[in-house]
């Protein structure tokens, strides 16, 4: 077995620029046309990129009025940051969520980032013994799983975690793929000589990996995080199978539940006439706002994992 | 240092393995007698309950069940398809007109943008469907006024491979260029200097030096793509139609199907077997299309 995913072969390319300086790539630069057309052509794509979040944006600062009158406008005839004043006044659903959440995030990043910074480690050094066994052990899983059905049986009969915080982040606090990536930025990046001499010095197994190897590999531990952080944030399945009581339901099954809600209600309004009092249903557009407020946050941690996940995104050629 | 991964992954990976038996059984809450050596109620269960072969699969093939489970074989198997193939195609076009814009700025500022989506959970992508296509969406308070008739996603079986493609195609594009980003970034420059003097374009270029640097990253990318075919991105699945029955042919994957066979009053064994297919088939595949990788190109090979 040979799989490799290294993380930039050599060391100095970390700290050149992600793309070659213009003078350097002068004879092989771009016509200024053919330059200038390729940049207004991803500009384009650019700004539909963002089509949807501005879709979300601007549906959550619709007033409620012109809403019912006229449904979602790409430019609405009334606006209004009610929603928003709304949803931080109130709101205790929203309030458990987040600490949820933000609880699961902050502890399920900091497990994955150890767990697979632990890991990967003795499965980049040539000397641990076990190292093909450990390396087929992780590697297993990504080709074979024991499907859904066991899996749930599996984690609520016999792991218990359900209807826990545990549920929200225990299940996706490891990963092999990062596993593989993380032991190739090991070996690429933490060159034998380091090690050695910290051998050399007196430090043992541990100190070696978390004063020496550790901070070298920095940028590759980031980009565990930021993945990690995103995908615990984000996470719907974890809370959709294993938790059943409210207050432990993470943001994103909150905001699910209640599109789920509203779609539902209004389109057997018809039917439900003199059941439901229309009026008295949660606004919509404070429905809206939440979604929006759920992006938010993990939003954030981008411009504070770039630095290193520019270089991370040297993440180099998967070799097979 | 191996000990806690090895554990989750003991716990959460290898734990429900032997479940897959589960197919072949008619799973029967039983409780253990006190004196019995294993006390947990699953694991007594599932060794007590008895076997019954194929019955299982059997049920999944009935004729009034044949037509679902085929459709929702041929959804995940489709769209899986069709994910792969265009996610491939504009991941590298990305990367590469990316690498190739003459403004550093202006790239480094696009493939932000970009990659942008993949912040966003599919839920918010779910209020974006309803705000754009539901009865009260943006798209009616265009088009109504121009004349035409008012169109509804959630009753509409014909927009949805449109609307599961161009979600896709959004949150995931700028995250999967990332990977080719950087293996053109590490492609040795005078490689195309050599090229440039000899007179090749950049499409010359980008066929004779590019494509070949990137054809090892793709095939093992294809290759777990491929392992992956019998199952789907769930979370988008699932929450995208946000139960919309009417549309229900067109949306929903194996699974989608599992877990809602799981969650209702379906005898486990129907859900166990479709799972079972799942895994097996999956693995079998991945297996089959390392060995065809092996046969010709051996470098190239995931083991």
């Amino acid at each position: 077995m040979n799989i490799n995913i290294p993380l930039k072969a050599d060391a100095n390319l970390l700290d050149k620029p992600i793309l070659p300086k213009k003078k350097e790539r002068d004879m092989l630069a771009l016509s200024p046309t053919a330059n200038a057309v390729l940049t207004v052509l991803l500009g384009i794509c650019c700004i539909l990129m963002l089509i949807p979040i501005y879709v979300i944006v601007i549906a959550s600062l619709t007033s409620e009025a012109s809403l019912v009158a006229d449904g979602y406008q790409l430019w609405p005839k009334e606006f209004s940051g009610m929603a928003y004043k709304f949803l931080f006044s109130q709101g205790s659903i929203v309030i458990t969520a987040y600490k949820n959440t933000i609880i699961s995030t902050v502890a399920g990043t900091a497990l994955a980032v150890l767990m697979v910074g632990l890991y990967a480690y003795p499965l980049s050094r040539d000397n641990f013994k076990f190292k093909g066994f450990f390396t087929f052990f992780a590697f297993f899983t990504m080709l074979f799983g024991g499907g859904l059905v066991a899996y749930y049986m599996v984690t609520r009969q016999i792991l218990q975690i359900q209807n826990s915080l545990w549920a929200l982040f225990l299940p996706s606090a490891f990963s092999p793929f990062w596993v593989i990536v993380m032991r190739t930025f090991y070996k690429s990046n933490v060159p034998n000589e380091i090690i050695e001499s910290a051998r050399i010095d007196g430090a043992n197994e541990w100190r070696t990996l978390f004063q020496i190897v550790m901070p070298l590999a920095v940028p590759g531990l980031a980009t565990v995080a930021l993945f990690s952080a995103i995908g615990i944030w984000n996470n719907f399945f974890n809370c959709l199978i294993l938790v059943d009581e409210a207050k432990y339901y993470s943001l994103q099954f909150t905001i699910y539940t209640t599109l789920n809600n509203i779609r539902f209600l209004l389109e057997n309004a018809d039917k439900m006439q003199g059941i439901v009092n229309m009026s008295q249903l949660p606004s919509q557009t404070f429905r809206m706002a939440m979604a929006v407020v759920t992006v938010g946050p993990i939003i954030f941690a981008y411009p504070f994992f770039q630095r290193y996940f520019i270089r991370g995104l040297t993440i180099g050629a998967i070799k097979g | 240092m191996v000990l806690p991964g090895a554990i989750w992954l003991l716990l959460f990976s290898y734990l429900p393995m032997p479940g897959v038996i589960m197919a072949f059984k008619t799973y029967k809450l039983v409780k253990p007698p006190a004196d019995s050596f294993i006390q947990n109620k699953f694991i007594y269960s599932l060794i007590k309950s008895p076997w019954v072969g194929l019955d299982n699969f059997r049920y999944l093939t009935l004729p009034t069940n044949i037509d679902a489970t085929l459709t929702y074989i041929r959804n995940t198997v489709l769209y899986n398809l069709l994910f792969m193939v265009v996610g491939l195609v504009l991941s590298v076009a990305l990367a590469v007109m990316i690498f190739e814009m003459t403004n550093r700025f202006l790239a480094k500022l696009y493939h932000s943008i970009f990659f942008l989506p993949f912040f966003v959970s599919w839920i918010v992508v779910a209020y974006v469907v309803y705000a754009l296509g539901s009865s009260k969406g943006i798209i009616n308070s265009i088009i109504v006024p121009m004349g035409f008739t008012p169109i509804e996603v959630y009753k509409e079986k014909l927009a949805w491979p449109f609307i599961f493609l161009i979600a896709n195609i959004w949150r995931y594009t700028g995250n999967g260029s990332i990977i080719y980003l950087a293996t053109i970034t590490g492609i040795d420059r005078e490689l195309y200097e050599a090229a440039a003097i000899d007179g090749a374009g950049k499409w010359k270029q980008f066929t004779h030096i590019t494509l070949p640097h990137l054809i090892p990253v793709i095939v093992l990318l294809q290759i777990l793509a491929v392992g992956r075919i019998f199952g789907s991105d769930f979370d988008m699945f699932y929450t995208l139609p946000n139960g919309a029955a009417l549309v229900k042919d067109v949306t929903q994957t194996l699974d989608v199907f599992v877990y809602n066979m799981l969650r209702s009053t379906t005898p486990l064994g129907y859900p166990a077997a479709a799972a079972f297919v799942q895994s097996i088939v999956g693995f079998i595949l991945i297996l089959i299309t390392n060995a065809i990788v092996r046969k010709t190109r051996p470098e190239m090979a995931l083991f």
